[in-house]
């Protein structure tokens, strides 16, 4: 039904990756008009592309669909073989492939459009930087990366956007590579959201061993049977790395990975030090990417694959749990900064620590709820304070301490931004007052013994940090906003620097804040009305203390795409959440009214102790903490390893070899003495050599051993003759003539044998010989099989090999379940004659399959050459070989030797 | 008692015995060109023997080694000629004919 | 062999060691040249007892004729300087040569013996059968001019060879050229050219 619109979602990702191919292979020399017609044209087609999408889903919702789904197979990526485990294999095929449903299609609509906001923005915005194109660029890239990972259908395509937007997001916190510290924060990111990839990529691997399939379709059709739903290799268990674990365990260790990723990608505990820094990026970047989209990936993920989470309870806890106590340390850390954009990224922080709280007690609407309008007020307070430091000519940040009376210059930014922060503190009516309540509402649920799956401690743990979280939010948001709108500009006896280049603290800003043009107040009037409006989409069920039903468009819209765990139907968790949210949001906003509503400086954080207050302003040293834990010891190793490669490998190298052969070098060049005695005793010493090589005789030999007979090959020396013996111990006649050829060929015969050899290939593959001669010889256990040993009273008693008085080899089972020589019946009784060539069989049983063991039974033979040269000396040497007869007939044969 | 091939040779190698001794002991240049000779004079009555204990020698009028031994006199003429000019050049050098004054090769 | 033969073979044989040893041992040149002379003509036995008369002659001529001579003359041009005193150097070495030479000698010298190849491959030679001009002038210089005219011709010019080396390097240089190219030993290169002569 949607075969025309599927392939618009291959062009929404298609049109800004054009852009960004465009802008950055052909913008460096275009004029700024033109790249900024492409960039914003490609996000705009992108929009439209995805408001056409979301019709049709709209349409067919309305149609009575249950879960409209627009899917679009681009090609067949690879074919992943898992396996093989327990000699199974299977073959998942991995396919590049788009889908949007209604939570994708919200996320794309977000996305896109609060892109092409800031990309509008961003024309006002940069419009003095010289590398404009390599930022459009950029941001286009990004764009791209974004909407693959929104409209993969399966994890691996959704990863490859996850990796795009971590690089995109290093490339623009980094876009003004030239100040070093700028680099490192790009860099920061960067590494801590691999940690966090490490991690996706684990949960994956994981999910594959118990799913079998990568799709996210697929994934949570199977999480909807719930735990029976998996498909193991070995039933009920999942065998790794020799441990056993329960479906259970797997499930809940591929959900704990997978969060370990989206704590990467969303700044959560303990990942979350790059967000703060990442502000040295510009502006726009700070709002798109770092407010809006790209740390809102996480919860996507985990509301994407919310009937594999709700699976978890312990998941689920540890994310609540998590998520609460990000959203509290960075409102800690917030209330003491003193600058803008640090203020805004803590604030974000904390934020996404409250969708991820949502996510842990359940309630994944209402935390995606949170991510749509936390896209907009936020974006809005970003934008706004870029507004203000391009106003005021700051250069990285602004500082809150030398602002003040904005709200008369800079009008327009001023009401947006105050709507934006009363969004954000939960002011009755606002979008972020509804989704807040929400959120409350399911950590209360929770709480109160609904969520049948949690604890309630969880949910009362929840509740209580974020009234906690939010009453600081209200605190710190509202102090932002009073230091720097209301009150008289403290800048203004400063000169009028423009745009200052080195913004250090030192001096204030641009006495006379110019106003922004169009192109920085229309985004912003927009975002504006949206974190005003849209949180009538997602109004309460309930009505608190009043019980009436409300129309909640938002979690009909997502009802079919994420899992409902927990019902929200408990009155008394309604009224408490409401309280909560409104006592928070009024304590919050009255102490800030009170204490800095036309201040002229902050009187009130600097009260705060001064050791606790230079803990919370160092951001509670996490980072010199992990500097300390992990950083220093792998800088150590790095310092370590140089050394050792310069000195020991270097050294070894160019020291070690050329002094080996500089030694060699000097010892034979002592040889040169200059006087001719000396080389003609070096001759001497040659010639000597060469006299013995050919006056006396060097005998040997190789053998071909065949069955019983050999085939003996000497060694050809200038006029030799040679001729064998193969009895010599008992006989020292020669047996063949002398002859000149060197190969004879000789059948061995019983008389001829001088001691036995019993042959096993051993348990771990193998072969050994053991040479059986006068000496009792115990079968050792590596030549037995497992499960050898019968009953009675011989049992754990190994067979024994012996020579009897008449020279032949005897065999005694001793405590050996079942022996026997092959081809004949079992060995019952005392001791049975082997006779060489004959193979014993010993059996044994493991795990109920029965093994056997072969022993094949050898002879020793002697083999002597004599060899003549032609000055007619003589030497001759024997050898020792083993042969292995044809099974020999019933007769008993004896060794043919004489006693030693 | 039966004078054989092997009683020559073993006379062949002794000279030579004797000449490679003298070579190899002596410092005197001019002893150790004269024993030279007595190598080359042993490798002589070897060549000689072996031809005339050579099967058909006797019939076939084969001379094959004393042919061999003539131009080995011929040629340790010359060698003595250079050896002697060598011998005059050292002198002349060094003042000596000892071989160890020779050694500007040394190391 | 005939009695004679053996007799014949075994006096040149023990006076060819006395006098090689003799010459080996000899502390003043001129005596080991005579030894030299005096064990060529006691191999000169030995090849009559071989029936090689014609390299009898020769062996005479040449060796004793013309290589002592020239021995001699040589010893008689460097004059007293010709002897050597005894020096300790290298002692060792050369004791190690020695043994190592002496007991080759040895070692080659028993092991033939005992292997002496039979004798019934051998027969003597009546008078007056062809095989009685077995190592004869005619029957040598057939062989030499006939089977080896080439190697014969080419040992006539090695020698003009060895003439032309023997010349060039023992004539010196004349005090002019000594002087250009030698410069510090021009004085001694100046007494030697006309002590040794052209």
């Amino acid at each position: 039904m949607f075969e025309f619109i599927e392939s618009c979602l291959l062009w929404i990702v298609l049109l800004p990756l054009a852009g960004a191919a465009i802008n950055g292979l052909l913008g460096r020399d275009a004029e700024r008009p033109l790249v900024h017609g492409v960039a914003i044209g490609s996000v705009a087609g992108s929009f439209i592309l995805a408001v056409l999408c979301f019709i049709e889903i709209f349409v067919a919702r309305g149609a009575g669909v249950e879960n409209p789904t627009i899917t679009y197979d681009v090609y067949e990526w690879f074919n992943l073989s898992v396996g093989p485990f327990r000699g199974s294999e299977i073959t998942v095929p991995l396919s590049l492939t788009f889908t949007m449903d209604s939570l994708s299609a919200v996320m794309t609509l977000v996305v896109t459009g609060i892109g092409l906001l800031i990309h509008i923005y961003s024309t006002g915005y940069m419009d003095t930087e010289k590398s404009f194109a390599r930022f459009f660029c950029y941001l286009n890239l990004f764009m791209a990366s974004m909407l693959i990972l929104v409209l993969g259908s399966s994890l691996p395509v959704m990863f490859v956007g996850w990796e795009g937007v971590g690089l995109c997001s290093y490339l623009l916190i980094g876009f003004w590579y030239e100040n070093p510290s700028y680099a490192a924060a790009g860099k920061k990111a960067f590494i801590a959201n691999r940690v966090g990839d490490f991690g996706v990529l684990i949960g994956m691997f994981l999910l594959l061993l118990i799913t079998h399939s990568l799709e996210f379709s697929e994934i949570n059709a199977i999480a909807a049977e719930g735990l029976s739903g998996f498909r193991s290799f070995d039933g009920q268990f999942v065998y790794l790395f020799g441990a056993e674990l329960e479906i259970s365990s797997v499930v809940t260790m591929a959900c704990l990975f997978l969060f370990l990723g989206c704590c990467g990608k969303s700044a959560q505990i303990p990942l979350y030090v790059w967000l703060p820094d990442a502000m040295a990026g510009p502006t726009p970047v700070s709002a798109l990417i770092h407010a809006a989209t790209m740390v809102t990936a996480g919860v996507y993920l985990c509301c994407r694959l919310s009937n594999l989470f709700v699976l978890s309870p312990t998941a689920m806890s540890v994310i609540a749990v998590i998520g609460t106590l990000t959203a509290l340390l960075a409102a800690t850390i917030a209330v003491v900064q003193n600058e803008m954009k640090k203020i805004l990224a803590y604030s974000t922080v904390s934020q996404l620590g409250f969708m991820f709280a949502a996510v842990g007690v359940g309630a994944f609407a209402a935390g995606f709820f949170h991510v749509f309008t936390h896209a907009f007020f936020k974006a809005c307070l970003f934008l706004g304070a870029g507004a203000v430091m391009h106003a005021v000519g700051a250069h990285g940040d602004a500082d809150i301490r030398k602002l003040g009376g904005l709200k008369k210059l800079l009008p327009k930014t001023h009401w947006t931004f105050l709507i934006s922060c009363l969004a954000i503190a939960g002011f009755p009516l606002t979008s972020g007052f509804f989704s807040k309540d929400e959120i409350l509402l399911g950590a209360t649920s929770v709480a109160y013994g609904d969520g049948a799956f949690l604890e309630p401690w969880v949910g009362q743990f929840v509740f209580v940090g974020l009234f906690l979280a939010a009453t600081m939010t209200a605190f710190y948001m509202f102090r932002l906003y009073f230091l720097t709108f209301t009150g008289e500009y403290r800048s203004a006896g400063g000169d009028d620097h423009g745009h200052d280049d080195h913004g250090d603290d030192s001096h204030g800003y641009a006495a006379h804040p110019h106003a922004n043009g169009a192109n920085i107040t229309v985004p912003l009037a927009v975002l504006a009305v949206g974190a005003l409006l849209v949180g009538f989409l997602g109004l309460p069920h309930l009505v608190p203390f009043v019980g009436a039903h409300l129309p909640n468009w938002w979690s009909g819209w997502m009802h079919a795409s994420m899992a409902h765990p927990v019902p929200h139907d408990n009155m008394t968790a309604v009224n408490v959440a409401a309280l909560g949210g409104i006592a928070a949001m009024a304590i919050g906003i009255g102490v800030a009214y009170l204490k800095y509503n036309n201040q002229s400086e902050d009187t009130f954080t600097t009260k705060i102790p001064a050791p606790i207050h230079s803990f919370l302003f160092d951001k509670w040293r996490v980072d010199e903490f992990y500097g300390m834990v992990i950083l220093g010891p792998i800088r150590w190793l790095s310092e370590f390893s140089a050394r050792f490669d310069a000195i020991v490998v270097d050294g070894g190298l160019t020291k070690v070899t050329p002094f080996v052969v500089r030694s060699f070098g000097w010892i034979i060049s002592r040889m040169q003495t200059g006087v001719v005695y000396a080389y003609g005793t070096m001759m001497c010493a040659g010639l000597a050599l060469g006299v013995w090589w050919f006056l006396y005789p060097h005998p040997s030999f190789q053998a071909e051993v065949n069955g019983a007979s050999a085939t003996l090959t000497a060694d050809v020396g200038f006029g030799y003759e040679y001729r064998w013996d193969f009895d010599h111990e008992s006989d020292p006649e020669f047996d063949t003539d002398w002859s000149s050829r060197p190969s004879v060929e000789h059948r061995f015969e019983t008389s001829q044998f001088v001691a036995f050899g019993v042959n096993a290939q051993l348990n771990d593959g193998a072969f050994d010989t053991h040479r059986v001669d006068d000496d009792n010889f115990t079968v050792p256990d590596d030549y037995l099989p497992p499960g050898w040993s019968g009953e009675g009273e011989l049992s754990g008693t190994p067979p024994v090999f012996m020579v009897g008085a008449g020279g032949e080899l005897m065999l005694r089972p001793n405590g050996a379940r079942s022996i026997a020589i092959r081809g004949q019946a079992p060995v019952v009784g005392d001791e049975v004659v082997v006779l060489p060539g004959q193979v014993v069989q010993i059996r044994g049983e493991e795990n109920g399959v029965e093994l056997t063991r072969d022993l094949t039974i050898s002879a020793y033979v002697y083999a002597t050459l004599a060899v003549r040269n032609a000055f007619g000396n003589q030497a001759k040497t024997c050898e020792e070989i083993e042969v292995i007869p044809a099974a020999a007939g019933a007769q008993a044969m004896v060794l043919g030797r004489t006693q030693r | 008692m039966d004078i054989g091939l092997g009683e020559y040779i073993a006379l062949a190698t002794v000279l030579f015995g004797i000449g490679a001794l003298g070579f190899l002991t002596r410092r005197n240049l001019l002893i150790q060109l004269m024993s030279i000779e007595l190598m080359l004079n042993a490798v002589n009555v070897a060549l000689v023997a072996f031809n005339r204990w050579q099967p058909g020698s006797f019939d076939n009028l084969n001379h094959t080694g004393q042919t061999f031994a003539f131009f080995v006199i011929a040629v340790a003429a010359a060698e003595a000629a250079v050896g002697l000019a060598i011998v005059i050049s050292l002198f002349r050098l060094k003042r000596s004919v000892e071989t160890d004054q020779a050694n500007q090769l040394k190391h | 062999m005939s009695f004679a033969g053996e007799l014949l073979f075994t006096l040149s044989a023990v006076v060819a060691i006395a006098f090689a040893v003799g010459t080996i041992m000899a502390k003043k040149p001129l005596r080991a040249a005579l030894c030299l002379l005096a064990h060529i003509i006691a191999l000169v036995g030995v090849f009559l007892s071989l029936q090689a008369h014609m390299l009898a002659a020769i062996q005479l001529l040449v060796y004793a004729g013309a290589v002592v001579v020239l021995f001699v003359f040589v010893i008689m041009l460097i004059g007293p300087d010709a002897e050597t005193s005894g020096s300790e150097k290298g002692k060792a070495t050369r004791g190690i040569a020695a043994a190592l030479m002496g007991a080759i000698t040895l070692a080659i010298t028993f092991v033939v013996l005992d292997h002496n190849p039979p004798m019934g491959l051998v027969r003597g030679c009546e008078p007056g059968t062809d095989c009685a001009s077995f190592g004869s002038v005619e029957a040598l210089g057939k062989t030499i001019y006939i089977g080896g005219m080439v190697p014969f011709e080419l040992v006539s010019i090695t020698l003009l060879v060895a003439i032309i080396g023997a010349l060039a390097m023992a004539r010196g240089r004349t005090p002019a050229e000594a002087q250009a190219a030698l410069g510090n030993t021009a004085s001694t290169e100046a007494d030697a050219a006309p002590a040794a002569g052209e």
